[in-house]
């Protein structure tokens, strides 16, 4: 088996030429994922009749000439905090084992409008925040590349599904790098777009005021496809924005001539953990990009230490806000890594709290200014590759190898892309931000480094 | 300028902490818990900073006229 699939777009133009059924891109799906799934724990749940299900309705629809975009007839799978009507929505834990919803979550239902088919629910981080844990009802999911490594999480299936070729998108969330992070580990494309550009509404949540949906591709331009369907102002969710939303495949082929990228340097240059691997990395993303005629130049930004405090403080308050009771009544219900999280949300006061938000205000104006003058930032999404399970940085510190959680804080749109393979074959990555709202930059910008690298002729791992 | 606590000191701190949040702490888990409780005070010291008052928090937020939204 091929390990990997044609592009989304690629199956869109076989679908449409007749020459592919979406019955049989969903059986051909499912048969990778039945080959795989059992040494990769990508899926907490196969929904193998409602995919088939939804295959030949999507056939029968295009059949009718019924085109419902772009997405219609592909196959999908959602995180497992994404509500599904009707189906498990378990948030990988123990406490929501036998959690029902009776609505789709918005996400979800703009798949289903679209025509998509859903394959199941994916592993997550429990809660989206405690991971990997071996204590919890489904084991975590292994990175392809190695399985003796971690994906990073939280949207770790997400990240498995796609690396091990089961699909080619899937939704994430990002709290605080949780889809740039596995992206950037298991070698996709992932976006976190601009705060309020999709809809959270039926997603359970971390941190209200941090908590961004987006996917993880296979592809730029996968992922661009998929978030031209996620996308949208939804009038019940407070944060979600009364935007345009923009052809976001319109401009990937565009190159990145004339634009001007900064890099904020200082953020990971003489970082604890960063390996000298990362900053070749980046370095070579910037030269790629200085050479297709982008004016990359260092720029610079507050202390990544303040952007990190800020984001930690509010995100442990919130999600203990969010756990309090079941944390009073059930702590031994969660992962340990889980609870001794939730834990330290409880020590943070009111007062620390508003410093935080007010320190929030200070960044993302300090973001604002500095890309008031570039188009985009260029710097690392991870300090390092995915370590392996026995090596896992300490949960509970606040040294972390991800350095995503800066624009979770601010709000702008970044994601990660893949530039090349280290010495231990497991991929590096680079992270691109924008200003807000335009994401399109964002993916121009990491089409042109996945091309410019020659990530895109680089073959999934073999199963 | 932020002083570390002592350990006497922060273990108390701690233990009041859990107790006002109502948490019961498994004991084999307390040690692991307290050391990152002192990693996070440390992190939160650097929130402490002197800024103006019209630095406002990014939760201040606007009403709209109920006309804007027809």
């Amino acid at each position: 088996m091929n390990p990997d699939q044609p592009s989304i777009a690629e199956m869109g133009r076989q679908l449409r030429a007749g020459t592919v059924t979406s019955l049989a891109l969903t059986r051909d799906a499912l048969a990778r994922i039945e080959a795989r799934d059992g040494a990769l724990h990508a899926f907490i749940l196969v929904t193998a009749e409602r995919a088939l299900a939804d295959a030949r309705q999507a056939d029968s629809d295009l059949a009718a000439g019924h085109d419902h975009g772009p997405m219609h007839g592909i196959p999908f799978a959602l995180k497992d905090i994404y509500d599904t009507a009707g189906i498990a929505t378990t948030c990988h834990s123990k406490l929501r084992r036998h959690h029902v919803p009776e609505q789709d979550s918005v996400v979800a239902a703009h798949f289903a409008e679209g025509g998509a088919v859903l394959l199941g629910k994916l592993a997550t981080h429990e809660f989206a925040i405690g991971g990997p844990s071996f204590d919890l009802p489904w084991p975590p999911s292994r990175n392809p590349w190695n399985t003796e490594h971690i994906t990073g999480g939280s949207s770790s299936g997400s990240a498995t599904a796609i690396a091990s070729g089961m699909l080619r998108m899937a939704t994430g969330s990002d709290t605080g790098g949780s889809i740039r992070g596995p992206a950037a580990w298991c070698g996709l494309a992932g976006i976190k777009p601009t705060y309020g550009r999709v809809s959270r509404r039926g997603v359970f949540p971390l941190s209200w005021t941090l908590d961004h949906c987006g996917p993880l591709a296979r592809s730029v331009e996968d992922a661009a496809i998929t978030l031209q369907v996620m996308a949208g102002h939804d009038k019940q969710d407070p944060a979600s924005a009364d935007v345009p939303v923009p052809d976001f495949r319109a401009g990937l082929v565009r190159g990145v001539a004339g634009l001007r990228i900064g890099i904020p340097r200082a953020f990971f240059a003489a970082a604890k953990m960063v390996t000298p691997e990362v900053l070749a990395a980046i370095d070579r993303a910037a030269h790629l990009l200085c050479d297709a005629g982008a004016k990359v130049e260092d720029v610079a930004l507050p202390d990544y230490a303040i952007f990190a405090a800020a984001g930690r403080v509010i995100m442990l308050s919130e999600a203990f806000a969010i756990h309090r009771i079941d944390m009073q009544n059930r702590l031994l219900d969660y992962a340990e890594i889980t609870s001794g999280r939730f834990v330290l949300g409880a020590v943070i006061t009111g007062p620390d709290y508003v410093d935080a938000l007010r320190a929030r205000r200070e960044l993302t104006d300090a973001v604002n200014a500095v890309l008031s003058s570039c188009d985009a930032l260029l710097t690392a999404s991870s300090l390092t590759t995915a370590p392996r399970f026995d090596a896992v940085p300490d949960a509970l510190s606040s040294l972390s190898p991800m350095q995503t959680i800066p624009f979770n804080v601010t709000g702008h749109p970044a994601m990660s892309v893949p530039v090349g393979l280290a010495a231990d074959g497991l991929p590096l990555s680079v992270q691109i931000a924008g200003r807000p709202f335009d994401e399109p930059t964002v993916l121009r910008i990491g089409r042109a480094i996945e091309t410019l690298s020659g990530w895109e002729n680089v073959p999934l791992p073999a199963g | 300028m932020f002083a570390p606590p002592s350990d006497t000191a922060l273990e108390s701190e701690f233990d009041c902490l859990m107790a006002r949040a109502g948490l019961t702490i498994p004991p084999a888990r307390r040690a692991g818990y307290l050391a990152a409780f002192a990693d996070l005070r440390s992190q939160i010291a650097l929130l402490h900073t002197t800024r103006s008052a019209a630095v406002e928090p990014s939760n201040v937020f606007r009403l709209v006229s109920p006309e804007s939204t027809r």
